[in-house]
């Protein structure tokens, strides 16, 4: 099947500075100057929705009315809330393992940054699209587990260091659900390229009259979707699968020992962890930037911040779940379906092709 | 009237027990059981006293719990005489509380020395300590006679008679260890991990300290540390008069809108004490102001339950609050207070209904009127949620065995099958003439218990419900809301009772011995929860740290009424 690539990004930037995009210096400066669009847009939307959002968000499904004095519509907690967070007081504890429990958060926040690098957004906001994009960003979405175990065991702390071995668990018990998930879509696509798989879900699965139901792999093949979904929710540790933070158990996990910027930086890589597994989430099931009448990118935000708003739903109504129960779910349970839909799906595209 | 009589299918315990005749206990049957063994009889208000020998604790005990049935173990009161120590065992019977024997064991002054009686019912245990770190009582072979309230770096006995107050506690730096200082110790066991859960904890409800031993995640061993809270309650008590300065500080013990509940635990044994009537209407009132504080406490222990299981941010406690939000206003109305009501007085309550009533009559059965959909609206919630099931079923187990020795009661004893209600078995108040059941589950485990509460507040808006219809057909001329009482209480020198009632999270007694003066020469708290909170290690030991934060909070303590 033909494709219509789009520009990349830093191309498109590169033409309007007037640079070669074929020379070093050139590509150096625009695909620097496309990162740091991307990574300003996130960090944005994460200050808006990690800080403002998040509490409107719980605020309704609680009946409460949260931040409303600062600003229209409390929206000036955001700065308030920066400066806040920022002002505090950095504590390093005595005995932690230095230089590892720097390093943790950075990590953190910056693995997650990473994947977005391959993420088509729609109107030619796509920074870079290699042939093993999907490969790439489960690569670098699960770079984060290192970080936490880096900053569970370089604490010294108890609670840190339960909250850390948990979030290695977890993150082993999920991420290979979650990858083989993604494979059946690639078992589609035949290709692990972002591109190719978005332009495989525009075409028609069904027409119903004058309304195409576009070959969104949501649609196309429900029990990934919602495999995926689950598996999701446990690798950015929302309930029910909050474990490694676990707050009336262990405390906060891993982050109990980090303070002011440190722990900004920590829950910044929370919340772009999960803007990032609603990307990926996008991309691969929902048709990418695809939609009717709005532009692609403003498509592509809404199917993201959807999957946000699933991820605040769980948390503000679902049970979590006790660890041994998360590991027997996830190792007996969520493996064996994973394994059987990538199965199942090779048999019937097999089939189809055949 | 459609109370079920207490506990008729036990014949067991019943029929072969010393001293159980049809009207009640025959003292003088029990007095032949310990023979030579029984040194003197006292009369009590509310039972005899036994004196018997300090040497002859256990062998006394053992005869009467498994001779004469009295299988819980209510209360140990410590005190000083001028001429000798005393330890007092309130024992009561689970089947019917209204049998009831106190086992007084005096010690000499110079060495007070008692035997423990640990062994036969193990809630003895803490109120052992408790007697030792207050009065200074020792109790040979307990197993742990270490300080439980106090510091250990506490001198003295401060409800002893040669405490001196004004003498501050010196403590060096040395002495004066950091309590998480273990947190570091060498465990001999490698695979094992000491963690200090607690005192400031998300899910510990106050400052309460967890000293914990776990093999990987799970608890190999638990250990209560409590007393952050002390405040010397007992004492404050002790230096009020009986006719008003007591009355305000049972609010502050479970401060969890339990309030009325525990007021009417001292006015019940000021009243039985002191030999004062309660009209009729009095009665009615506090019924149902008591009631509307077990609605507002148990919408609370459901909220916080949730927290411990779910995690925080999650609409259930929102929820639970924002009912019980409309319990306070209603509360506010009647008491003019939300959280420390002092609305009872002995010998009836503080004022009448609100005027108009008519308002106060409806927004009572708008509460009412809107339970049933909000239980429902619970049961959607939590109850019937898998993973919620999933969590809380058959964990954090306590057989009803062990739940009767380590004394508990209330929503902890009811969740293991234990029928026993003070409400009903000891009745007081309006209850008798009303119509409601007692609410138990089998289940044993965490599940059973949040079950129960749930259970117990349709039962407390069916008594709330009976109590309006009464209030607003009463004869205007004969709301009498208090009866006459002195303006200065004095009863009788070397008068004691102890009396109890059921609380939110169970049985509440109060020990008072008076001396003649408006002021009790000795008052004693029975926490049900500093029991409850004893029953922890056997729910949890074994099980994963997530059952035992979920057990401890299907325990629904309240640290203010555990320290007192």
């Amino acid at each position: 099947m033909s494709v219509v690539l789009q520009t990349p990004l830093p191309s498109t930037i590169a033409d309007l500075l007037g640079l070669d995009p074929n020379s070093t210096v050139g590509l150096f400066v625009s695909a620097f100057i496309a990162a740091g669009f991307i990574a300003t847009v996130m960090l944005t939307m994460t200050a808006v929705l990690g800080i403002w959002g998040k509490r409107k968000i719980t605020a309704a499904f609680t009946d409460r009315i949260a931040v409303n004095r600062h600003g229209p519509y409390g929206l000036l907690i955001i700065p308030a809330d920066a400066v806040r967070l920022l002002s505090k007081e950095l504590i390093v504890p005595e005995s932690v393992d230095r230089p590892a429990y720097d390093l943790a958060p950075l990590i953190i926040a910056s693995s997650a940054l990473l994947g977005f690098a391959v993420i088509p957004f729609g109107n030619g906001i796509h920074v870079a699209d290699p042939e093993t994009g999907l490969a790439y960003v489960f690569a670098t979405a699960s770079i984060a587990s290192l970080g936490l175990l880096m900053a569970g065991y370089a604490s010294n702390n108890k609670y840190s260091f339960m909250g850390g071995l948990r979030a290695v668990a977890q993150n082993l018990a999920y991420e290979i659900p979650l990858v083989i998930t993604g494979a059946s879509v690639v078992l589609f696509t035949g290709s692990l390229q972002m591109s190719e798989i978005v332009a495989t879900q525009q075409e028609t699965l069904v027409a119903l009259g004058p309304v195409a139901i576009p070959q969104w792999f949501a649609f196309v093949n429900p029990f990934a979707f919602v495999l995926f979904m689950a598996a999701n929710l446990a690798e950015v540790g929302r309930n029910p699968f909050d474990i490694p933070e676990a707050p009336t158990e262990i405390v906060a996990g891993y982050q109990t020992e980090y303070s002011s910027v440190y722990f900004v930086l920590i829950y910044l890589g929370e919340f772009i962890h999960i803007f990032l597994g609603g990307a990926i989430i996008a991309t691969i099931f929902l048709g990418g930037p695809a939609g009717p009448v709005l532009p692609g990118i403003v498509w592509f935000f809404i199917k993201m911040i959807s999957v946000y708003l699933f991820t605040q739903w769980a948390r503000s109504a679902v049970p979590r779940v006790r660890v041994d129960q998360l590991i027997q779910i996830g190792w007996k349970g969520m493996l064996v379906l994973s394994f059987a839909n990538l199965v199942l799906t090779a048999i019937i595209v097999g089939v189809i092709a055949a | 009237m459609s109370l079920e009589e207490p506990e008729p299918d036990l014949p067991t315990t019943e029929e072969s027990a010393v001293g159980v005749t049809d009207d009640g206990l025959d003292y003088d049957e029990l007095a032949d059981l310990l023979g030579d063994r029984l040194l003197d009889r006292e009369e009590h208000v509310n039972a005899e006293g036994f004196v018997i020998r300090p040497d002859q604790v256990q062998d006394v005990l053992f005869d009467l719990r498994d001779e004469a049935g009295f299988d819980h173990c209510s209360c140990v009161t410590a005190q000083e005489y001028d001429d000798r120590y005393e330890s007092i065992y309130h024992l009561k019977k689970y089947d019917d509380p209204t049998q009831e024997l106190s086992v007084v064991v005096p010690s000499p002054k110079d060495d007070p020395h008692n035997e423990s009686a640990n062994p036969v019912y193990r809630t003895a245990d803490w109120h052992e300590r408790e007697a030792y770190d207050l009065v200074g009582i020792e109790y040979d072979d307990h197993p742990d006679l270490r300080r439980i309230l106090l510091p250990e770096t506490w001198q003295g006995h401060p409800l002893s008679q040669d405490f001196d107050q004004t003498e501050p506690q010196v403590v060096t730096l040395r002495e004066h260890a950091n309590p998480l200082q273990e947190d570091h110790k060498a465990e001999n066991d490698a695979d094992t991990m000491f963690v200090n859960i607690g005192p400031h904890h998300p899910a510990t409800h106050g400052v309460l300290h967890l000293k914990t031993v776990l093999d990987g995640e799970q608890v190999a061993d638990v250990e209560s540390d409590i007393g952050y809270l002390h405040r010397c309650e007992e004492q404050m008590c002790q230096q009020s008069t009986y006719r008003h300065q007591i009355m305000p500080y049972p609010d502050r013990w479970d401060y969890i809108s339990a309030g009325i509940l525990n007021e009417w635990a001292y006015a019940r044994a000021a009243e039985d004490l002191a030999d004062i009537e309660v009209p009729e209407y009095a009665q009615v009132l506090r019924t149902m102001s008591a009631e509307l504080c077990r609605i507002a406490a148990h919408l609370l222990a459901l909220g916080t339950f949730a927290l411990d299981v779910y995690g925080d941010f999650t609409a259930i406690f929102m929820y639970a609050v924002q009912d019980r939000e409309r319990v306070q206003n209603i509360l506010e109305d009647l008491t003019g207070q939300r959280l420390m009501f002092n609305y009872l007085r002995l010998g009836g309550v503080a004022w009448d209904l609100p005027e108009p009533r008519e308002e106060f009559f409806e927004k009572t059965r708008d509460l009412l009127d809107d339970m049933p959909e909000r239980l429902t609206e619970y049961h959607n919630l939590v109850t019937s949620n898998e993973i919620f099931q999933l969590r809380c079923v058959d964990t954090g187990i306590l057989p009803p065995e062990e739940a009767k020795s380590f004394g508990a009661t209330g929503p902890v004893a009811r969740g293991s099958g234990i029928d026993y209600d003070l409400r009903r078995d000891d009745s007081y108040g309006y209850y008798d003439e009303l119509d409601w059941d007692v609410v138990t589950e089998d289940g044993c485990d965490n599940y059973a218990r949040v079950l129960v509460r749930m259970r117990e507040v349709e039962q407390s808006a069916r008594i709330i419900e009976q109590c309006v219809d009464l209030l607003e057909d009463w004869p205007e001329e004969e709301r009498e809301i208090q009866s006459n009482v002195p303006r200065t209480l004095r009863p009788d020198p070397d008068t004691e009772v102890y009396k109890a009632v059921e609380a939110a999270k169970g049985e509440l007694g109060i020990y008072m011995r008076s001396d003649g003066t408006d002021k009790p020469a000795r008052f004693k708290i029975r926490s049900p929860c500093f029991s409850n909170l004893q029953t922890l290690p056997t729910m949890s030991e074994g099980e994963y740290i997530p059952d035992m934060i979920a057990s401890l909070g299907s325990l629904d303590i309240v640290l203010g009424e555990v320290d007192r």
